[in-house]
Parts: structure tokens; sequence; C-alpha cells
């Protein structure tokens, strides 16, 4: 196997993530609170948000985007393909997940769920024909977890860093965005050869993840748009939540192809595909 | 006499953390038939199309003044600006937060037709309140658990938080309210005007759904 490192698309999406990380750097502070105030101080800490106006810069472009193209190529997706294909897909994604959260299951000392995972790709890789049915879920009531090497790192004591919004990928932190790279990186998937054909593969993987995640979401961010005051501030607050709440494995198995298994995602609830 | 004293010391400290134990489980089980009952009295109120809307909002409207403790929660909510409003502030605040409450509940009675509701698995006493693990479903979707942290507040069981998948709803709609304020410059008053316009929006949503 011969890595060619300026085509790689896995090499280039890490590079990417490693520019993103360098952005705040150039980024703006926010207005400090007065330090006499002590309860304007302890809200200053706890949103953890010393780069706000930076981020709500970022959300704007973000919403740009979305409305221009990620939202529409989503409520396309969920009109035209079928609900039964939309789950194929969707457990597809997850199955090619597996050697990710294998690896994180096993970096957090969890053998029980590293042994759910395994059991899961082996039973859906083959009668699930090839990770298109959840045989494992439906049949052996083995369900789905997510994992990533975000959750690692925080499992081992590395805090989040202050909060980031990054367009496309969503809300997220120096700590989340370092495991999306390592995700990436140390993906098997990434490396398993050269060539137009597997670099089409590996982009069209991105893209279809991009779309799943989005229209898992579709419900959700449609109810944060209307009905939040200030909707920036809603998933900041729960992003952060949820993601801990991920890490302490406390919420209920979300589907391993969820939004949060990027490392990243709006970091709230995605109901299974309707 | 010694051994006497001996074993009722004995016997009061063998006592003591039963005793603890005991009232942690009599207060989760008040807790889980409390949100059983209020629970099931909101769905029946939901779910009766023969009534019309205003009269189905009303019963909603009852029920959750009883059961939440909208005064704390409120005030929890306002967090650091509550002692910077003005009491006329004070007062109108309270009046659109219970507002916003039931219309945030009554503008989706047409998705929440049919739902149903039920204790879920896992009940729990944290250092102050209990926290009771629901199962909604609704036709057509998803089940979801919910999570309600059920307080004592003046020897009554009230709701006095909601957490879904891990999210607590009072931390993000403080967070969201508090943000209102921030980027208009501190004024209180700019959030009230968009709690007005809200609670326009979802009264015009009521009307659209029915």
């Amino acid at each position: 196997m011969r890595i060619t490192i300026p085509t790689s698309p896995g090499l280039a999406r890490t590079a990417l993530a490693l520019v993103l990380l360098a952005l705040p750097l150039l980024a703006g502070c926010a207005e400090r609170p007065d330090p006499a105030d002590p309860d304007a101080v302890a809200e200053f800490k706890f949103n953890n948000d010393p780069i706000e106006p930076f981020n709500r810069t970022m959300y704007s472009v973000h919403r740009g985007i979305d409305r221009a193209v990620l939202r529409p190529v989503a409520v396309g997706y969920r009109e035209v393909v079928p609900q039964p294909v939309r789950t194929g897909i969707r457990n597809l994604l997850g199955n090619l997940r597996t050697p990710v959260i294998l690896a994180n299951d096993m970096l957090q000392g969890e053998p029980r769920r590293a042994g759910d995972t395994l059991g899961r790709f082996l039973i859906n890789s083959t009668l699930g024909l090839g990770g298109l049915i959840d045989v494992a879920g439906n049949q052996f009531g083995v369900r789905g977890h997510a994992e990533d090497y975000g959750q690692t790192l925080a499992v081992w004591g590395v805090g989040e860093g202050a909060y980031l919004f990054i367009p496309v990928l969503g809300p997220s932190n120096p700590r989340d965005l370092t495991g999306f790279g390592l995700g990436i990186a140390a993906d098997p998937l990434t490396w398993v050869g050269q060539g137009a054909a597997v670099d089409a593969l590996l982009y069209s993987r991105t893209g279809v993840t991009v779309v799943d995640t989005r229209e898992s979401l579709i419900d959700t961010l449609d109810a944060v748009e209307r009905e939040s005051l200030d909707s920036y501030a809603t998933l900041r607050s729960a992003y952060r939540q949820r993601r801990n709440a991920e890490i302490r494995n406390a919420v209920d198995a979300p589907p391993a192809a969820g939004p949060t298994g990027f490392g990243v995602g709006v970091g709230m609830d995605a109901p299974p595909p309707r | 006499m010694t051994t006497i004293h001996r074993r009722l010391l004995l016997g009061a400290g063998l006592a003591l953390p039963f005793a603890g134990t005991a009232r942690a489980q009599q207060d989760i089980n008040r807790a889980a038939s409390f949100i059983q009952a209020t629970g099931q009295e909101l769905v029946a109120a939901i779910n009766d199309t023969r009534a019309d809307l205003a009269t189905r909002r009303q019963r909603v409207a009852a029920v959750l003044r009883r059961a939440v403790d909208v005064e704390g929660v409120g005030r929890f909510i306002l967090g650091r600006w509550w002692r910077q409003a003005s009491p006329q502030e004070q007062q109108e605040y309270m009046k659109l937060f219970e507002e916003t409450l039931i219309r945030n509940l009554s503008a989706r009675f047409g998705e929440y037709q049919g739902v149903r509701f039920s204790l879920g698995r896992s009940q729990q006493r944290t250092e102050d309140d209990v926290l009771v693990n629901t199962i909604i479903e609704r036709p057509n979707s998803a089940p979801f658990a919910l999570d309600w942290r059920v307080g004592d507040v003046g020897g009554q069981p009230k709701v006095v938080d909601v957490i879904a998948e891990g999210t607590s709803l009072r931390l993000t709609q403080r967070s969201e309210y508090s943000a209102v304020i921030q980027q208009n410059g501190g004024q209180v008053s700019a959030l009230l005007t968009a709690m007005r316009r809200q609670i326009q929006q979802l009264a015009a949503r009521e009307q659209g759904a029915r």
C-alpha cells in the first residue's frame, strides 16, 4: 500500500481541520464581564465562549450555507429517497464507522461496549448484507452507540477548551475538533488505497454522511430556528450539555452514524429517519 | 445499664442509614406517582378532541400552574438579570414566562394528538430532587425519553426542570434569555418584547394546527 500524500482526501481533511483549529487565534475576543459583578463573571465562565463575536460571525456564515445548500439538499433527500432506503444508508454509514467506534471503546477501557461494537460489525456485515440492515439491533437487541476521539480525550481528562462554531461542522471546541481530525486520520478506510476510484468513494462517503446528518436534524433545527429567541445561544448550551452526557455515556445509545458521531455535530436529539 | 445504653446506641446507629434509604425511596415513589398523575392529566387534556382549543388550553394551563414551580423556574431562568429588572419588569416577565410555558404546549396540540405517556425504568434521587424518567410515544414517530426533575416546594412535589437527551431545558433557556438581553445592551425590556412576539407566534400556530 502506497500513500500518496497530496491527493489523499483523508489528509486533505486533516489539514483542513488543522487550519480550522488555528482560526480562533486570529479571532477577536468577547467583551470581558465586569470583574466587580460575580454573577456576570460566573455566567461568562459557564458559557465558556470567550470568542463569542467571532463564533457568531461563523454561525451566520453557516446559516447562509445551510439555507442555500445544506437544508434544501437534506429536504430533497428526504422527499426523493424512500424511508427504508435512508435507513439502510444510515446503517451502512454506521457500520463503516466501526473501526473508529471500536478503537475508542477500547481506549476508554470499555470492554463490554467494545464487544457490542465488534459483535454488531460481524453480524451486520454478514447477515445484515454488508451493514445495510441493522440485524444486530433489530434481531439480537444489541443497539449501536457512537464513540469518537473527542470523547476519549475527555475521558482521559483533556479539557474542552473554548467553544467554537465552525461552518458546516457545527458547534465544537478544540478538543472535539482534534478528535474529529484524529477520527479521520486514524480511520483505516482513509488509507485503504489510492487512485481516482478510492478518492471518489471517500468523497462520496463524506458527502452522504453530511446529507444524512442534516436530514436527521431537519425537524430539530427547524424547531430551534422557529422557537428560540437566540438560536446561537440555544445550540451552544444544548451542544455542550449533550456532549457531556455522551462522554459520561449517560444518553441512551444514539445511532452510530448520528450527528455527534463526528465528534462534532449540533449536539441535539436526532430522531431516526421517518 | 451501660449495656442497655450501648445497645440503644448501636440500634440507633444501625437504624439510621436504613431510615435514610427508606426516606429516599419514599421520595422517589412520591415523585413518580406525582409525575404519573400529572402526565395522565396532561395527556387527557391534549387528546380530548371534543373540547375546543381554548378549553383544552385552559385545562393544560391549570395542570401546569399546579404541577410546575413556575415562580422558581422563571426566576432561575432569568438568573442574574432578575435583580437588574425593575419590579414592573419582574412582574411582567413572570406573566409572560407562564404564558410562554402554556403556549409552548398548546401550540403543539396538533403534533401531540394521540400522545401516550408511561413511566420509564430509572428513577433516581439526586441531592435535592428526584429525577423521574418517562417515555413519550406519539403515533408515527419514534418514542423518546424525558426526565422530569421534581423538587419539594413548600412540602409539595413540583416540576423544576425537564431533561431531554442529557439537555436541561431550564439551563438552555437561561442561556437563550441571557443572550437576548446581552445582545440588546443589557436591557431586560428587550427580552420582554421578544417574549411578547413569541407568544403571538405560538398563538398563531395553535390556531393553524387545529
